[in-house]
């Protein structure tokens, strides 16, 4: 199964139930976002990206053996904003969820993204 | 006990025209062990440019069609070849991606560049924001350069202040000044393309013992070489400003010279109007009057003092705990002398 494209298409499309399947129980979650993180913050602001944004698309995916890594383009109503996610993947799980976000596109366009 | 390695990423001409003076400094320093990576699209290009400096890369990788697959020749080559810390140039987010993902520490060289258009139109400032955000040290060519990353919260501990690097590599080279014409050269984006074509041969016209050429082609040292026998450089282009201004020959600018703003404000580059003849007046200005033009010239670049490839060493070896970071370079333009 193409793990990486069930949590894409997942994730993007809202479906919290599906993402939280893929994770594995001791998924670890790092972000460039002035917040604290785990895997329940990750799915917040997941689910705040797919119901606030426009469009989600995946700009660019780059696959390893052991994992990947995708390049966003989030479409916000009145600007856009990219995100880089590195994946680690074992046994059909998700271990390992590291995002980059452009924080000054993504503070000016998806505000409150990740505030409490 | 062996020095540690670093790798310089030339993912075009330009990055190894500005890589290689730092290369010969990490050399000269004896601190750490550099290898030059040729990439890209044309590595054969990049390897011909750190060629001119008397250097050879030590790993070659395939050409990369896309960034997908440059991050994807990254890392299987650090997967096996792990190296303590990647220096990437400028708009390189492939390299540094791939580093990051390794979690290998990314030493970013002329960070900070910005158009300032927070738009859907500046993809490319996109992905330097992205770089920056990966980034483990920060260093930039100009004050204006180490303020955006600030502006963008990056860490001011982590921004320094060196300098570009292009002056280094010019003064390496040495180029002499060959021409007996007077030689303008001109690299625009295709969409200046017409005015600025309409607008060399009218200037041709007026002025018999006028050569224009073309810096689009040229690989290094061929442009430095052009360079340096420039009167004048018709440009939208950063790198190609930063190279004359480091040849100190002025600039025009056709256009809004969004990421040109410090070469503006010191002087030696001015914009321009990118209709033909506003290009024909402005050019004959300064053909007119060599006086002038030298003036323009003489307000020198601001992108770099000599000393940036000694610095970005030095701050290299800091990172991985070998001495000192550097002092930043002193916060102000450098006048060039006039030819």
């Amino acid at each position: 199964m193409d793990v990486v494209g069930f949590w894409t298409r997942s994730w993007i499309s809202d479906d919290r139930t599906a993402v939280r399947r893929l994770l594995a129980p001791d998924v670890e979650v790092e972000w460039n976002l002035d917040a604290a993180v785990d895997d329940e913050e990750l799915l917040q602001v997941q689910h705040r990206i797919a119901a606030f944004a426009d469009t989600v698309a995946v700009l660019e995916r780059t696959t390893a053996d052991d994992g990947a890594a995708l390049i966003y383009d989030l479409v916000a109503p009145f600007g856009r904003a990219r995100m880089v996610e590195f994946l680690a993947v074992a046994d059909g799980r998700i271990t390992e969820v590291r995002q980059v976000y452009d924080v000054t596109a993504t503070d000016r366009y998806f505000p409150g993204l990740y505030e409490n | 006990m062996s020095l540690p390695e670093v790798h310089l990423v030339g993912g075009t001409c330009a990055d190894a025209f500005r890589l290689a003076p730092v290369a010969v400094a990490m050399r000269d320093q004896n601190r750490l062990r550099p290898v030059l990576l040729a990439g890209g699209a044309d590595p054969a290009a990049v390897t011909r440019t750190f060629a001119a400096f008397g250097l050879t890369p030590e790993v070659t990788l395939p050409a990369a069609a896309d960034r997908a697959s440059a991050i994807y020749r990254l890392d299987q080559l650090w997967a096996v070849r792990t190296p303590a810390a990647v220096l990437v140039r400028g708009d390189d987010l492939a390299a540094a991606l791939a580093a990051y993902w390794r979690r290998i520490p990314v030493v970013h060289l002329d960070a900070g560049r910005r158009t300032g258009w927070l738009g859907a139109a500046d993809a490319a400032d996109a992905d330097r924001r992205l770089l920056a955000q990966v980034a483990t040290v920060h260093l930039a060519a100009t004050p204006a350069a180490a303020m955006n990353l600030l502006d963008e919260h990056v860490v001011a501990g982590d921004v320094l202040l060196t300098g570009g690097t292009a002056m280094d590599a010019v003064r390496a080279l040495d180029p002499r000044r060959t021409a007996e014409n007077r030689r303008i050269l001109v690299g625009v984006e295709a969409a200046r393309d017409e005015p600025v074509s309409m607008a060399a041969r009218e200037l041709a016209a007026l002025y018999p013992d006028l050569d224009v050429a073309a810096a689009g082609p040229l690989g290094q040292p061929e442009r430095i070489r052009l360079l340096a026998s420039a009167y004048l450089v018709v440009t939208d282009d950063e790198d190609l400003t930063e190279e004359a201004l480091a040849a100190n020959v002025p600039v025009l600018v056709p256009g809004p010279g969004g990421r040109l703003a410090e070469a503006l404000n010191a002087g030696a580059a001015r914009l321009v109007e990118p209709v033909a003849d506003a290009l024909v007046a402005e050019v004959s200005r300064l053909l007119d009057s060599r006086v002038r033009r030298d003036a323009m010239a003489a307000a020198g670049s601001p992108y770099g003092d000599g000393l940036a490839a000694v610095r970005v060493a030095q701050a290299t070896a800091a990172l991985l705990g070998h001495g000192q970071f550097p002092e930043p370079m002193p916060a102000r333009p450098t006048a060039g002398v006039p030819r």
